[in-house]
């Protein structure tokens, strides 16, 4: 079910550019917009099916999933139309003997008959299931097209020139330092609660961020290095990772979205963060608990959770719709607000890390050094010394007391 | 804030590693090795330990203070000691260790037990940490006050130094003063009375409310200049032939008298010591019983020997001495001695089995360097007793009641401490009434 | 003789009688080393708080539930995920009818899809829910050694292993599974992986002691 790069070209019409922006476009929205208005927004992207460029008949399967083939397909034909092999109440609906001409499938076919295939015209089956009978849906070849020609492509090269930019930055900037360096002093920053919920989301970000990479990416960039076989077996234990994994994300991002929700609206302040361009490229940018960037990666992930989730459960039980354009269409949502998240969450990574003095304190300890709060969030940190509360006293001993040099020997 | 235990400035007391190691290893049986062999860092001991709650310093946690056996069992005694050590997976217990873990062990543990109720293991740190304590002074550490006061003990009969001439003297003394009979060395009898000298010095109304109850109920009972002290420092302090010095002393008193009874007055520790280790420690099983006050007064309570006025002066809270409640499993017999008799009584929230420590356990009372901390602590009984709304707190307890006191001092509280023999002896119905 | 073939068969065999030799000699290495017999008078029997200990310890009990339900929480999800995983997951009964026991077990009840997945989340939520606790919290920090790590680390690697190759269609991620696991029989009676029986040893010594004063703590 792969199309070679000289088919894929063939594919592309003039329109394909107008289709590509519409995608993109649409999955934004996607990722801003509700669920509902979202799933209009995209269906409107889906274009008619492709006309005589198409290639042969295949069987479509759907997700790119390793899942075994829906079945045997009987087509009507004199021998079985007429007999009892089929038990009552398990006909499929919609049309049935669409090719009434045809009398022995495989020999007399018909134009009559490959188009009623073709468009997706239901046979009888011998098992109850809505779709086994449709022996091809064309949208599906809509689908693999956009998944691959441009989710992907355009998704990989986001995600490259996201690692090139960090990169870049990293070599021009270097790594941006406590000014004055550390105080010493420390004021508590992120709950337990909290620092529970967030490295529950990042764990599962990377495993789902991983397996999701190779099930996106592996066949054109891991195949080709590591082989048929071994990729076959990488890509079974992706998808299978992937759908265990998937589930408990639902959860853990609700749980993000409850601890953090306190501080993350949005106020004038953050205009003139933005102004000053968040004093990354030098300067300073007053802020609160949280500034612009920390309040737009929070929502993003919310609502990019949230069409993460309600994708990825379309996803997990595919045979439970009526069809399988819904699922065309949450695979693509999923991949594009995917490749978002994984996108802007590296630059919150390199950040949170190797990018900048004293931030992966706050999260992995709880508190930060009361010099890089003044850095960078100086009415936070005002806030918290105006009005220090007795538990924020006690944060600040354990954290004092918490510190490594405190422990060595105490500890292990 | 407090300075936090672990600042005790550097000094030059020699320590002597392998001693330590000596110790542990003796002391170390299949107990005390599953317990080290049990815990799985959970860390949810830290919410059961007051020096914790109070201080909120990761330290304190109670499985922490397993670490230094657990490095000597691993390269000694424990299953596959021998495998780690020779793959050099079992780190030395060093020098710097045991000076690090010195505050941990003595000042910042009452062995109040209140971590292993927490425990899903169930570890008994208390019972590795007077193991641990032993090691530690085998090794010359250990804060020189407690092992001062040990000293004392051995040498002078107590640990406040209250020589059999000074109890002889202080108990005529408060038999004249309360006009009240303390019989002291009595050639027979049925019952051997202890007492704390926390109480002979500090509070000696206890003593004579002993006595007046004893009396009144008609208790064949006597002192004895031979046996008197009850507190056992050399368990404190884990200075081991201390604190068989101090149970021989009560035993052979005991036998000479021909008790059939030893009372333990209000003090936590002593019951703790003579009614569950004392056999132990001497190494025979004791040949009379050993009773708390509380105990003992609820017996004759039961047999009618005992008639009180209600105490009616104010709503009173009782605060569970660890060793004689959760640790000694006398827990109702306090209860049923204020049943009916505080007319206003009220529980404190934990209570009973589940009580907070009131910070001086373990001999951290005596400690000097451990005041502040203890003081810290002692907040959270405050509030515990505040949230009752009785304005006296009752205990059974004279160390508690000392810690309490001087806390209370400290933080200038207003509540009242009481002691429950003394307000029992001071309710006692006149007899020609009864 | 394949790689996968050694996975299989005598490593296999190794690790399990690594684990069984090693549990065996752990338990009875610790009861060996003996204990003073206490020679103060009960109030009550010792059995008795044992075994009311064995029981109490498993649930939150006497208040202070701040940290404990967390644990408990988390705990249980974990630890209950995980045994039905091992205990009952279809292709792990195959493995013990055929090639432990080679008996068929029909009475041996299979988990369905749905249920392996469930318990499959559960034992992942809890034990990463469990291993960031670890990290995070300054109390089980300053507690944390190597060995805590290592633990977390095989099993949720065994774990990841056998979720992995759930498809059961490559051998080579069966294998893997196999050698994660036997990574972490090997481990286990060596580590604080023994917890799984030392906790019993521990309950019974603290229940019996203080059983004897009245009290079950």
């Amino acid at each position: 079910m792969t199309v070679s790069p000289m088919e894929a070209s063939r594919v592309r019409s003039p329109r394909m550019k107008e289709r590509l922006l519409g995608i993109v476009l649409g999955g934004l929205a996607l990722a801003v917009a509700s669920l509902s208005g979202a799933w209009t927004a995209v269906a409107q992207t889906q274009a008619p099916p492709p006309g005589a460029s198409a290639p042969p008949p295949v069987i479509s399967q759907p997700g790119g999933s390793v899942r075994p083939p829906a079945g045997a397909v009987n087509l009507p034909d004199q021998t079985t139309a007429g007999g009892s092999v089929r038990p009552p109440g398990m006909s499929v609906e919609g049309p049935v003997g669409f090719a009434p001409a045809a009398k022995k499938l495989g020999h007399d076919s018909t134009t009559d008959l490959w188009r009623g295939v073709r468009e997706g015209q239901g046979g009888n089956v011998v098992f109850p299931s809505r779709e086994a009978g449709i022996l091809i849906q064309s949208e599906g070849e809509d689908w693999r097209v956009r998944r691959n020609e441009i989710v992907a492509r355009y998704g990989g090269q986001i995600l490259l020139g996201i690692l090139g930019l960090l990169a870049v930055y990293f070599l021009v900037r270097g790594r941006i330092r406590i000014s004055g360096g550390r105080s010493g002093r420390v004021i508590p920053r992120f709950t337990l609660g909290q620092r529970i919920a967030h490295w529950m989301v990042a764990a599962l970000f990377v495993l789902l961020g991983v397996s999701g990479l190779i099930l996106l990416f592996g066949k054109s960039v891991l195949m080709p290095v590591i082989g048929k076989e071994a990729f076959a077996l990488v890509a079974s234990a992706s998808l299978q990772g992937h759908n265990l994994f998937g589930p408990i994300f639902i959860p853990a991002i609700l749980a993000l979205f409850v601890l953090f929700l306190r501080g993350n609206g949005y106020g004038l302040v953050d205009l003139k963060w933005l102004v000053k361009g968040g004093g990354l490229f030098g300067g300073h940018a007053s802020s609160h608990k949280y500034n612009f960037g920390e309040k737009t990666w929070f929502w993003l992930s919310v609502a990019l959770g949230i069409v993460l989730s309600a994708s990825g459960v379309v996803l997990l039980f595919p045979d439970a719709l009526a069809d399988r354009a819904l699922a065309q269409l949450a695979n693509l949502a999923h991949a594009i607000s995917a490749v978002l998240f994984i996108g802007v969450g590296l630059g919150h990574a390199y950040l949170g890390t190797i990018g900048m003095e004293g931030a992966l304190e706050g999260m992995a300890r709880g508190t930060v050094d009361e010099n890089w709060a003044k850095d960078h969030h100086d009415l936070w940190y005002e806030e918290h010394k105006r009005q220090a509360t007795t538990d924020a006293r006690m944060a600040e001993v354990r954290a004092a007391a918490v510190g490594d040099a405190a422990l060595r020997g105490a500890g292990s | 804030m407090t300075d936090m235990p672990g600042s005790i400035a550097p000094d030059n007391r020699p320590v002597d590693v392998a001693a330590a190691v000596a110790k542990m290893e003796a002391l170390i049986g299949s107990h005390l090795g599953s317990y080290l062999d049990a815990c799985v860092h959970c860390g949810q001991c830290a919410q059961a330990c007051h020096f914790h709650e109070a201080t909120q310093d990761p330290r304190h946690t109670p499985a922490l203070k397993l670490q230094p056996m657990t490095r000597v069992w691993r390269r000694t005694k424990a299953p596959f000691a021998g495998l780690r050590k020779a793959l050099g997976l079992a780190p030395e217990l060093t020098e710097q260790d045991l000076r690090d873990f010195e505050p941990l062990i003595f000042d910042t543990c009452t062995m109040c037990a209140r971590c292993t109720v927490v425990c899903p293991m169930a570890i008994d740190v208390a019972s590795v940490v007077a193991a641990t304590r032993q090691a530690f002074v085998a090794a010359g550490l250990g804060p020189p006050d407690l092992l001062q006061a040990a000293d004392n003990a051995r040498d002078k009969g107590s640990p406040l130094g209250v020589t059999a001439q000074v109890l002889e003297d202080r108990c005529e003394w408060l038999a004249d003063e309360h006009e009240t009979e303390i019989p002291l060395d009595k050639p027979k009898a049925e019952v051997l009375l202890t007492i704390s000298s926390i109480e002979l010095m500090k509070y000696p109304d206890s003593v004579v409310a002993m006595a007046k109850l004893l009396n009144y109920a008609g208790v064949d009972w006597t002192l004895s200049s031979k046996g008197y002290e009850s507190t056992n420092f050399g368990v404190l302090s884990g200075k081991g032939d201390v604190a068989k010095i101090a149970v021989n002393r009560i035993v052979e008193a005991a036998e000479s008298i021909g008790v059939r009874t030893v009372v333990i007055p209000e003090c936590g520790h002593a019951y703790g010591v003579m009614r569950w280790s004392g056999a132990n420690i001497l190494g025979r099983p004791l040949p009379f019983e050993v009773v708390h006050i509380t105990e003992y007064l609820a017996a004759l309570k039961r047999q009618g020997r005992l008639a009180f006025a209600p105490y009616a002066k104010s709503a009173v809270t009782y605060h569970d001495p660890c060793q004689i409640s959760r640790r000694g499993g006398a827990t109702a017999d306090a209860r049923y001695l204020l049943d009916g008799f505080a007319t206003d009584f009220r529980e404190m929230t934990p209570t009973g089995n589940y009580n907070w420590c009131c910070g001086g356990g373990g001999g951290v009372q005596a400690m000097a360097r451990a005041a502040d901390v203890r003081h810290e602590v002692f907040r959270i009984k405050m509030a515990q007793v505040e949230a009752t709304g009785a304005p006296a707190l009752v205990s059974a307890c004279a160390n508690c009641r000392l810690t309490m006191d001087e806390s209370k001092a400290a933080l200038g509280w207003d509540k009242e401490l009481l002691s429950i023999v003394e307000i029992l002896a001071d309710n006692l119905v006149p007899k020609r009434a009864a | 003789m394949s790689l996968v073939e050694l996975i299989e068969g005598p490593l296999w065999w190794l690790a399990l009688t690594v684990l069984l030799l090693g549990v065996g000699w752990r338990i009875v290495a610790l009861l060996m080393v003996g204990k003073p017999k206490d020679l103060s008078v009960a109030r009550r029997s010792g059995i008795a708080g044992a075994l009311e200990a064995l029981l109490l310890h498993s649930v939150p009990h006497g208040g202070n539930l701040g940290r404990t339900l967390y644990h408990f929480m988390t705990g249980y999800l974990f630890h209950i995920g995980l045994f039905v995983l091992v205990l009952f997951a279809a292709p792990h009964v195959a493995f013990i009818e055929k090639r432990l026991i080679g008996v068929e077990m029909p009475w041996w009840p299979e988990l369905p899809r749905w249920g392996f997945i469930i318990a499959a989340e559960a034992a992942f939520a809890g034990l990463i829910l469990l291993y960031i606790h670890r990290m995070t919290d300054p109390v089980k920090r300053a507690l944390s050694d190597i060995d805590d790590h290592i633990g977390v680390w095989l099993t949720f690697i065994a774990m990841l292993t056998g979720c992995l190759a759930l498809q059961e269609a490559h051998a080579g991620l069966r294998a893997l599974h196999m050698l994660s696991v036997e990574a972490l029989l090997i481990y286990f009676p060596f580590s604080r992986l023994m917890h799984a029986f030392t906790f019993a040893i521990s309950r019974s010594y603290t229940g019996a002691t203080y059983g004897r004063r009245g009290f079950t703590p």
